[in-house]
């Protein structure tokens, strides 16, 4: 049997509280998403909930978005996410997240559960370069680009679908659990480069103990993204092929 | 039709002193009864890092070993990855020649380039690559087995005249094969006049009109040997029983137990965005398989397990689609004793081989 993370759910704190399940789908057009994949190394067992099985080696991905629209208008996001398993399904663990509004951060937190804090996210394009930099409390926590970009096929790009942590408001309690985030896109345009991070606060992003050992790619595509209702949810503590409930 | 076995060499955690052994024993017991019972090749995979999965690096030490205790049966190279970070093509020539004399003439050789980032990463090589340098592999490949003496001026190796020596035992020289994972592969495989293996277990009407293409397109191929190798081979899982209810169970333990370990592999795609790797391969596939809505209806759809009637029945269906030869994985990370699996091929050779061996009636 693959390995399985070894996070204790129950000892996280400042979990998102999603009232309900009931979330209504968004519709993000022209969105830009730069994806920046390295393999890391330390303890990423310790990040990963106990339902889920590493991927081999580790890998983080950095996602920096920009949504030029949306039900609470334009913001941009960045999250951080190690990609494991759940069951035989390739899922980003997001281990943290940063919206440029209040807006933004609320309705993530409260739709789909992303451990959203409120942050300065900017995703920025230069000649031979694309630059997605976060600033929180003053202190840059992250800062990395896409190197060198080329054209590729729309096609050729493929993203893993979330999963995020929080509390989930049912039957009059809160059950902690893992929520699936599994959005459409339609991709209009990709580039593909070299990914290179100057800075990542690992504390910030929730992701103590993370080291960049190995940059493997970035991309930059713009797409609409569709984020879904609520389809599944998972027991954290148990096998995502044993603790996996169907919402609708 | 043909039948082999196909090894992966899956040892399950938690990893002993002597758990890789075992498997690698078990598998060479097993190898030694099929040729004693009439199979016709062994194959193992080349695969590195891919923990559980396959512990099967180099099979080409394997095949030496499965030629030492069996007499009869060809060994598989399945595949070589033609890929430099891997592999150099002077030494694959050499080590397959070599491997070709031990064995008396009985090796094949399959090609492939690697489908997960954890190898092609682990080799830092370049994914947008490998396609290109299997092809310039498999067509060197045969004139360095046969020329007197070689040199060769490419894209992504070369080398000054000189005698790569052994020459192989076969004349002109082993069959050669590609890895057909990929839609679309089995058409380069078609158009270099090399044999199509199978590594899928795409259902039936999948398969038929690949192979229907296959078939098309290798009447005009340009063979980069000596010969056209036209034939398709398939895998499958075999576990055989008398009785039905547990010949089924059991190999569909084995079958969900290799998809979910495959499952876990990640696919070059998943991490490296590239136009070398566009389409959806073994990983998404077998994902469907082992979670799909038709996952607990694999078993009676072409998987070769059940009781001998059953597997009958599905080896008919994949001979009618025109497959010639059918490579069966036996276990999956030890879930099936090593007693069960060798009565599994004793049943099989006796109850399920004669029915496809039967002399032909003009």
């Amino acid at each position: 049997m693959p390995l399985f993370g070894t996070l204790d759910a129950s000892t996280a704190t400042t979990l998102p509280v999603m009232p309900n399940l009931d979330t209504e789908a968004w519709s993000l057009p022209d969105a830009e998403i730069l994806q920046c994949a390295f393999e890391v190394g330390g303890d990423s067992l310790a990040l990963l909930p106990r339902a889920m099985h590493p991927a081999i080696p580790f890998y983080v991905s950095i996602w920096v978005t920009r949504y030029p629209e949306s039900p609470v208008g334009a913001f941009t996001l960045a999250q951080v996410r190690i990609v494991g398993r759940a069951g035989a399904h390739p899922r980003g663990f997001v281990l943290c997240a940063v919206a440029s509004t209040a807006g933004a951060v609320s309705a993530l937190r409260d739709r789909w559960g992303f451990p959203a804090t409120l942050g300065a996210v900017s995703l920025m394009r230069y000649h031979d370069r694309v630059v997605g930099k976060v600033v929180r409390d003053g202190a840059t926590i992250l800062d990395c680009a896409l190197v060198h970009p080329e054209l590729l096929s729309p096609g050729d790009v493929q993203y893993i679908a979330s999963v995020t942590l929080a509390d989930v408001v049912e039957n009059g309690g809160t059950r902690r659990s893992i929520v699936q985030v599994d959005p459409d896109y339609t991709l209009k345009r990709a580039e593909r480069g070299r990914p290179s991070v100057t800075a990542f606060d690992a504390a910030a992003w929730n992701a103590s103990g993370v080291v960049f050992r190995h940059p493997v790619s970035a991309s930059i595509t713009v797409c609409d993204t569709d984020l879904p209702r609520i389809r599944f949810v998972m027991d954290p503590d148990l096998p995502a092929y044993r603790g996996t409930r169907r919402v609708r | 039709m043909k039948f082999g076995l196909f090894y992966e060499l899956s040892v399950p955690r938690p990893w002993t002193r002597e758990s890789e052994r075992t498997v690698y024993n078990n598998a060479l017991e097993q190898v030694k009864l099929a040729d004693e019972l009439g199979f016709d090749y062994v194959w193992a995979v080349e695969h590195h890092f891919l923990e559980e999965y396959s512990h099967c690096p180099a099979p080409e030490l394997f095949l030496t070993a499965a030629a030492m205790v069996t007499r009869r049966i060809r060994v598989g190279h399945g595949i070589v990855v033609c890929v430099p970070e891997f592999n150099h093509p002077i030494k694959i020539a050499e080590k397959t020649a070599v491997l070709d004399i031990l064995s008396g003439g009985r090796l094949d050789v399959g090609t492939g380039r690697s489908a997960t980032w954890t190898e092609l990463g682990g080799f830092n090589a370049d994914p947008d690559l490998t396609k290109q340098t299997w092809d310039e592999f498999v067509r060197c490949l045969p004139k360095m087995w046969t020329s007197e003496r070689y040199s060769y001026q490419g894209q992504f190796w070369s080398m000054p005249e000189r005698a790569i020596l052994p020459k192989v035992y076969q004349r002109p020289h082993p069959p050669m094969w590609v890895a057909v994972t990929s839609p679309g592969t089995e058409l380069d495989a078609a158009d270099r006049g090399l044999g199509s293996l199978g590594l899928t277990f795409g259902m039936f009407a999948e398969q038929e009109k690949k192979i229907a293409e296959y078939r098309r397109r290798i009447q005009l191929c340009n063979p980069v040997g000596d010969f056209v190798n036209d034939t398709v081979a398939t895998v499958n899982f075999l576990y055989c029983h008398e009785d039905e209810k547990t010949g089924y169970e059991t190999g569909r333990r084995m079958a969900d137990t290799f998809n979910y370990l495959a499952t876990q592999l990640i696919s070059a795609r998943e991490l490296y965005p590239t136009r070398s790797y566009q389409s959806l391969g073994l990983l998404p596939q077998l994902r469907r398989q082992a979670t799909g809505p038709d996952a607990g209806a694999q078993g009676g759809d072409g998987l070769c397990f059940g009781s001998p009637a059953r597997i009958i029945n599905a080896l008919q269906r994949w001979q009618s689609v025109g497959v010639d030869c059918v490579n069966f994985l036996l276990n999956a990370n030890e879930v099936i004793p090593q007693a069960d699996v060798l009565a599994s091929i004793r049943l099989f050779a006796k109850e399920v081989m004669p029915a496809f061996r039967k002399p032909v009636v003009a």
